[in-house]
């Protein structure tokens, strides 16, 4: 017999999105306007008190034919050199995502859109 | 470090064009309005985000960090178009906005004692060689000198690899203003 699991991609998201919030010298994720409407929309249901952006937002997650690929934009320290950070994200989703749901993550792509201070 | 700004590369910024966003409507654009591509962009994407939230701005209570959202998730949404590539062993791509090179190439070349950092753009070429224009003031007391101008290319140089972790190819130092300083 055979089981198929099936994990939707807004769970890999999330759990994506820990991952990379964790990770030392990211200062957050930047949903962009995309996410910042949905973030919205979600929102107006709330009366607005919801507006905080989901765990979620700024974590794009593909599936094609089984390979997984996920697409993150952030804001990075000013204290901590940008590339490493990136390479430190992409390190930690891919290891996280499996050790949560176990599927093998097949390239993780990081956009730093920002430096700031914390 | 002033790099929460909400400047666009063209050096207008996203308040300006939200500001001017029905004169522009009303057809009394600039001629930089209507030639810059910066400015469009960041024009088209207010433009959508008023009319999907026309209904929820209605409503009484808006919170006030919500306009520094608004901003920082356009003015990324500007900068998505021009990045850079940073070296990565991992599968996948790392890349930052040449926006936020730019802000940290500036702010090192302003620690340099006499001279203050103007513009600075960070362009990738055909070949992946990142390659910075910096533009810079003086103050008269270095304007003869150009051990100021070697401190910058060494500072710029050091934060681009210790900072953003970028080899630069080419950096171009262009001093295009002398400042005096009071008592001199």
């Amino acid at each position: 017999m055979s089981v198929d699991y099936v994990i939707a991609d807004p769970v890999i998201a999330s759990v994506a999105a820990r991952a990379a919030i964790d990770t030392a010298g990211v200062v957050r994720l930047e949903p962009g306007l995309r996410g910042l409407v949905t973030a919205w929309t979600r929102a107006a249901r709330q009366r607005w008190k919801g507006l905080d952006p989901a765990p979620a937002d700024g974590v794009r997650v593909r599936t094609t034919d089984g390979r997984v690929t996920v697409e993150i934009d952030l804001v990075t320290a000013s204290a901590d050199q940008a590339a490493a950070v990136g390479r430190a994200v992409q390190r930690a989703v891919g290891r996280f995502v499996t050790e949560q749901t176990g599927l093998v993550v097949d390239e993780v792509s990081v956009s730093i859109m920002d430096i700031e201070d914390r | 470090m002033a790099m929460t700004d909400y400047e666009l590369p063209c050096e207008r910024d996203v308040e300006q064009v939200w500001e001017r966003l029905d004169a522009v409507g009303a057809g009394l654009a600039d001629e930089h309005e209507l030639t810059c591509p910066h400015c469009r962009a960041a024009r088209e994407s207010l433009l959508a985000l008023r009319e999907a939230t026309t209904e929820l701005v209605a409503e009484d209570d808006v919170p006030p960090a919500l306009f520094g959202r608004i901003m920082s998730a356009v003015r990324a949404e500007v900068r998505r178009g021009s990045m850079v590539a940073l070296p990565t062993p991992e599968p996948g791509f790392v890349e930052i906005s040449e926006q936020a090179v730019a802000a940290v190439l500036r702010y090192a070349a302003d620690t340099v004692d006499g001279v203050r950092a103007r513009r600075c753009r960070v362009r990738t070429g055909v070949d992946g060689v990142v390659e910075v224009e910096l533009t810079l003031a003086v103050s008269v007391r270095n304007v003869a000198g150009g051990a100021a101008l070697a401190l910058v290319r060494e500072r710029v140089t050091a934060a681009a690899a210790a900072r953003v972790g970028l080899t630069l190819a080419k950096l171009d130092l262009l001093v295009d203003d002398v400042y005096g300083e009071p008592g001199e």
